[in-house]
Parts: C-alpha cells; structure tokens; sequence
C-alpha cells in the first residue's frame, strides 16, 4: 500500500493532538476527558457480524448456541469522533503548471491519512465522508489501526469528480455527525455548497475546522502566454493571456479568500490555509499545536 | 564604388522570411487548454494580448538575417566602379601640368594619361597615347558625380573624329603644348609582288596589266614563278597557285604583310573570319579578306576569267587593286584642345566594371548557417521551433 504520510511528515506528528475545544465528554476512553470512564467496557448490544469486524470481537458462547456469527458491541469509547469530511469535487482533481503530476487531491488524501494517524495516536474514534457529486461514501467511525486501513482503501479508491455534494444528498451527513464530534473539512472551499455546510455543521453545535486547501497555481498564478483556461467543474472556458490576467486574478481571488474566512471567523468555524506545496503536517500544527500545550501538560 | 543589384526583381524572395517569423510566433498564438479550478475568479479578456511575442529572438534574428542574405544572393550583389579616386587629375602627355592653374594638393596627385595611370611626378610618359579611348575609359571607371580634371596640350594627337561624350562635366585646362605628329607612312607607289604557276599564267596577265597601269612610270611589276624570293617589306604580294602555301608565305603573312591569293589557293584554317569585299553587279563577293597574325589574306572567290568575273575586263579594275592592297589609311587623329573638350551627356556610363560580391555573401551565409545550427542544436533548449 502506498504510504500517503510522509515519513517525515509522519515523525512529527508524534508531537500533534487533535483537541476540540469542548473536550468534555460525559463518557468513553480515548486521550479525551470523559465523565465516564471506562464506560467502552460496558456491554451495550449484540449486532450482526459484517465482514471486517475483527474475530475477537465475536461471542463465540453466542456462536456456539445460535450457529451465527454475533459481535458483542460496547459503549462507545469515546465521547469524541473525529469526521474527516473529503471534498472530492473536480477542482480538487486540479494539476499544478509548475509541478506536474501533482494534484490539490493527493495533499487532501495526504492530510485525511494524517488525520487518522492522529486519531489512532491517541485513539479517538474516526470516520471519513467523501462529498462527491454522486452521494456520500462513508467509512463509518471506529478506533484502530484497522480502522485506520479500513480509512486509507476507502481514501485510494477515491478519484475527484463531478460538483459538490447536493443538498439533497446530505441527509446521511446530518444523522452521522454526533453533536460532540469535531468535523474536519478537507477542501478547496471554492464552492458555496462547501462553506454553507462547514457554517451550517458549526451552527447546529458541531466543532468545525475548515483546512482550504490552494495550490500554487492559485497563490502565484505562473501562466504565461496564451491559454484557453477550462473550469473542471462546471466545462466554462476562458481564453487568454496569462500574464495580462495575473494581476486582476491574484487581486480578485485574494479579496473572495478573504471574505470566506470572514464568514467562517464570524460562523465560529476554525479556519486555516494550506498551500500544496508545504509540509503537510503544517496546518495541522497550525490547528492543534497552540491548543495541545494548553490542554495537556 | 557603388553597391548594385543586377537582378533586383529577386528580392521579391524576401516575402521569404515570413518564413522563420511564423515558426517562431506560430507556438504563441495557440491556445493551451489548462484545466484551473479558481476560473470563477478570472476576468475575461476577449482575446489573448494581440501584441506579438516571438521565442527565442537571437535564432529568430539569425534565421531571418540568413534568409534575407540568401535572398540578396539571388539579386545578384555587385560593386559598380572600379577601384578609382574620388576626384582624379590626369594630364594629357605633352601638357605642362606645372603652368596649369592648379592647386598643390590636385598636383600632388595628378596621373599622366597613359595606360596604367601612372603619376605625374614619376617624369613623362614616352610614345603617343590613345588620347580618346582613354579619356573613356577612366570616365567609365569613376563613380557617379566624382570630378574629374584634365589638363591638355592645345594641339591634341589620337582623339577621335567626335568630341568625347563622358558621363560627367569635365575641368577641361587647355595649356601650351603640342603633341607629336606620327611619322606620316611612306606614300610611295603601290609596287605588288606578282607570283604564279605555269596553270595561272593567263589569270595572271590581267592583273600584271593592271599592275602597270598603277605605276607612274609604266613599268612592268615584280613578277616571277613561284619560287622567287619574297619581298623584305610588308609590301603586298600576288600569289595564283592552287593548294597549300610553303611555310615562308605563310610566315611573310603573319609578320604583317598583305597576300592576295586565287579561289584555288587554300587559306590555313587558323586564319580569322571572311569578310566579303569587292562585290559584283549582283552583290556578290569577288574578294574576301581574312585576317592571319599581324597581316591580312585576301583571296579571289572566282577564277580570274572575264567569263566569270566581268570585272576584270572594267577600266577600274588597277583602281580596284589598289583599293584592295593599299595599307589603310589612318584616320585624322589631331585637333585643337579648345575645340575638343568632352561633352558631358550626364548618364552613367553602363559599362563600370562590376565586382561580383556573391563569392563573400556566400561566406558569410555558411557562417551563419553555422551560427544558427549551434544556436539551435547545441544549447539546452526547450522544444520549439
């Protein structure tokens, strides 16, 4: 399996927490505090066996009397899960001028698989949405390095395509999504479907953190010469001069960049930039670093 | 020294450097399709900056430099004028330069008129000189508008029988001198040489008739067979026998003299072209005149019989033959420097010598044929034109 950390990126992590800032949980194991410790041990229901559950947790007393495979489900463990919401739109497919072969959407993988490194650090529960135009693909919350694998097939098979996901594809995101759980969104922002869910998830009490992924292209704009510019997206075309539009673009872009993170600080949505072509353990720094210090020495 | 083009019409081939030009503006004009997430935010321009944006100017400049020399190559590039000074002094031998009204500076390099040019203060130049001919040439030599002074003596010898027509207005100082009278040919009676073969022997009685006629004391002419000795002089000589020449005619010929033959006598074939003399009633030749070294072969086209050639049996026929034997006359050469100074016609003489260039241009096209390839090859480039 290809490694989406790293190794550099991966070694200092070791020193990263994912902290909400409402952190109390009233139960469940994890680094986070919860009021009811040791609650996970709790039975809570049997199930039925779904290929990809580990064996140990299989009642083999219940196997042995019902000849069917039960799994023993406890209490959840920990009062927080982390959801990495994926924006997998065709502008997150987008290709850097100066570096080719390198793709926004290989720093999003990079950033979710960074994520559930973190998570299995310190054994939070963690899930993923992909927000594709055609639905959600959820891998749904657990703990574990196998969770994690379980994270990074799913992360492999993505490919970005297609818009964003449609409001009426978002029912499944709204009954996930705990009220405690801290929501990542991992994307481009360049859609207004995108920051109306991080603001509407920050609205209905949910910790949102928005990581806006930019490519260089978009932070230096290198064309030059003539190019018939083509939005993945939507298929409009523009022709021109690289050199002759740079200065319009870079103003303009720069003036809506800054009116999203004014609506995100306003919406109490934590908010943080991140150019492709950075380490990328940086805005993960840059969104837990401070708080780690704070929280746990 | 003026640069020409023999074959302007050629430099319509300079259409040929659009060539290179739109191999290198060719990759700028077309529209790379670029996939960008962010087009929400770019303003549309219509149009791509119309202004023209060319790669790699110093090939550019060498491939259309290269171009344009091969396309002056087809014009035909020369140099008109010969290698002359700008403005010439020549004196005319037989003039005093030093009682002309001259400035130090236009004698310092005032010429002779003589072959060569060769300057004044080298002393004087021996002999009479062609005095015409040379006036034209050195005027045909200048460039345009150059000046051009001649001081001649105030009687000139060897001009020709018109004022000499130069391409531009000529200084013409006229000074006290005389130029030498050519020794004036010896006018004496025409005595020919008559020489013939027993077959010829009744062709030769009309012109032995005519011979005495021509004399003033009415002797009879040198005659003789074949094998008398030939005269010292270039005096002209009568031979009627058929064939081949003995090597001594042949070389009497060649040494200057003049050598009348009958139709049956064969002229070497080294000898120059015909030309048709003496016609008849009808036009036709009756003599034809050939050159041979320094002299002259005229040979009968007839055989001498009044059946053949009526004219023999005419009253003029000595008049004839001395028409045909007498060394030409010289034409008058002299005349008064006043009355003879040039004319200026204002054109440019059309016969400057030219000085082919395409030999140099063609150095200069491998030189940078090899320019461009290093340029082109030998540099890290990007993939282009």
């Amino acid at each position: 399996m290809i490694d989406l950390v790293p190794p550099d990126v991966r070694s200092r992590l070791k020193g990263l927490r994912i902290v909400t800032r409402r952190a109390v949980g009233a139960h469940g194991l994890g680094l986070h505090r919860s009021h009811a410790r040791g609650a996970g041990l709790e039975f809570a229901q049997y199930r039925a066996y779904e290929p990809g559950d580990e064996l140990r947790q299989i009642d083999w007393k219940l196997y042995a009397r019902s000849d069917k495979f039960f799994v023993r489900e406890a209490e959840r463990e920990s009062p927080v899960a982390v959801w990495v919401l994926l924006d997998t739109s065709a502008s997150m497919g987008h290709v850097d001028e100066t570096r080719p072969g390198q793709t926004r959407f290989a720093a999003a993988r990079g950033l979710a698989a960074c994520l559930a490194e973190l998570a299995v650090q310190q054994g939070d529960r963690f899930g993923l949405m992909a927000l594709g135009e055609e639905g959600l693909r959820l891998v749904p919350p657990g703990s574990g390095p196998r969770q994690r694998d379980r994270l990074l097939i799913e992360l492999m098979a993505l490919r970005p395509s297609g818009g964003f996901l449609p409001a009426d594809r978002m029912g499944p995101l709204w009954e996930r999504i705990g009220p405690r759980d801290l929501v990542v969104l991992i994307s481009d922002c360049f859609e207004e479907a995108a920051a109306d869910l991080a603001t509407k998830l920050a609205a209905a009490g949910r910790e949102v953190l928005v990581i806006e992924l930019l490519t260089p292209d978009e932070r230096d704009f290198p064309f030059a010469g003539g190019h018939r510019f083509r939005d993945p997206e939507t298929g409009h075309e523009l022709l021109g001069d690289g050199a002759a539009l740079r200065a319009e673009f870079l103003e303009r872009f720069g003036a809506a960049r800054a009116a999203l993170r004014a609506r995100f600080a306003a919406a109490g949505v934590r908010h943080v930039d991140h150019v492709t072509d950075l380490p990328l353990d940086l805005p993960l720094r840059r969104l837990f670093a401070a708080h780690a210090a704070a929280e746990y020495s | 020294m003026t640069p020409v083009l023999l074959l302007p019409a050629a430099l319509a081939a300079l259409a040929a450097v659009m060539l290179p030009l739109a191999i290198h503006i060719a990759r700028r004009s077309e529209q790379r399709p670029t996939d960008f997430a962010a087009l929400r935010w770019l303003s549309a321009k219509p149009r791509p900056r119309s202004r023209l944006r060319l790669d790699e100017v110093l090939l550019l400049v060498l491939r259309v430099l290269l171009v344009a020399l091969v396309v002056l190559v087809l014009a035909r590039p020369a140099l008109r004028g010969g290698a002359g000074e700008g403005r010439p002094v020549v004196v005319i031998s037989g003039a005093d330069p030093a009682r002309a009204p001259l400035t130090a500076a236009e004698l310092q390099r005032a010429r002779w008129l003589a072959p060569g040019f060769p300057p004044v203060d080298r002393g004087a130049v021996a002999g009479t000189q062609p005095v015409a001919s040379l006036i034209r040439e050195l005027d045909a030599g200048l460039p345009p508008g150059a000046d051009l002074t001649i001081v001649a003596p105030s009687v000139l010898q060897g001009v020709d029988g018109e004022r000499p027509r130069l391409a531009r207005p000529v200084r013409w100082i006229v000074t006290p001198g005389t130029m030498p009278e050519p020794r004036a040919a010896a006018a004496g009676p025409l005595r020919p040489v008559l020489r013939h073969d027993a077959a010829h022997a009744a062709e030769a009685r009309y012109l032995r008739a005519a011979l005495q006629a021509l004399d003033p004391a009415g002797s009879l002419p040198n005659e003789g067979d074949l094998a008398g000795p030939l005269p010292d002089s270039p005096g002209p000589v009568i031979r009627l026998a058929a064939g081949a020449w003995p090597e001594p005619v042949t070389a009497f010929v060649r040494s200057g003299g003049t050598l009348l033959v009958s139709a049956d006598s064969e002229v070497p074939a080294r000898a120059g072209p015909a030309v048709a003399l003496w016609p008849d009633a009808e036009g036709t030749a009756q003599v034809e005149a050939r050159g041979l070294g320094a002299g002259q072969v005229l040979r009968f086209t007839r055989p001498l019989r009044p059946a053949r050639m009526p004219a023999l049996l005419d009253g003029d026929l000595p008049a004839r033959l001395q028409a045909l034997l007498a060394p030409p006359r010289s034409a008058p050469a002299r005349a008064l420097a006043a009355d003879h100074a040039p004319l200026s016609t204002g054109s440019v003489a059309p016969t400057l010598p030219l000085q082919d260039l395409r030999p140099w241009l063609a150095l200069l096209i491998v030189g940078l044929a090899l320019a461009e390839r290093w340029l082109a090859t030998a540099r890290t480039r990007a993939p282009g034109p």
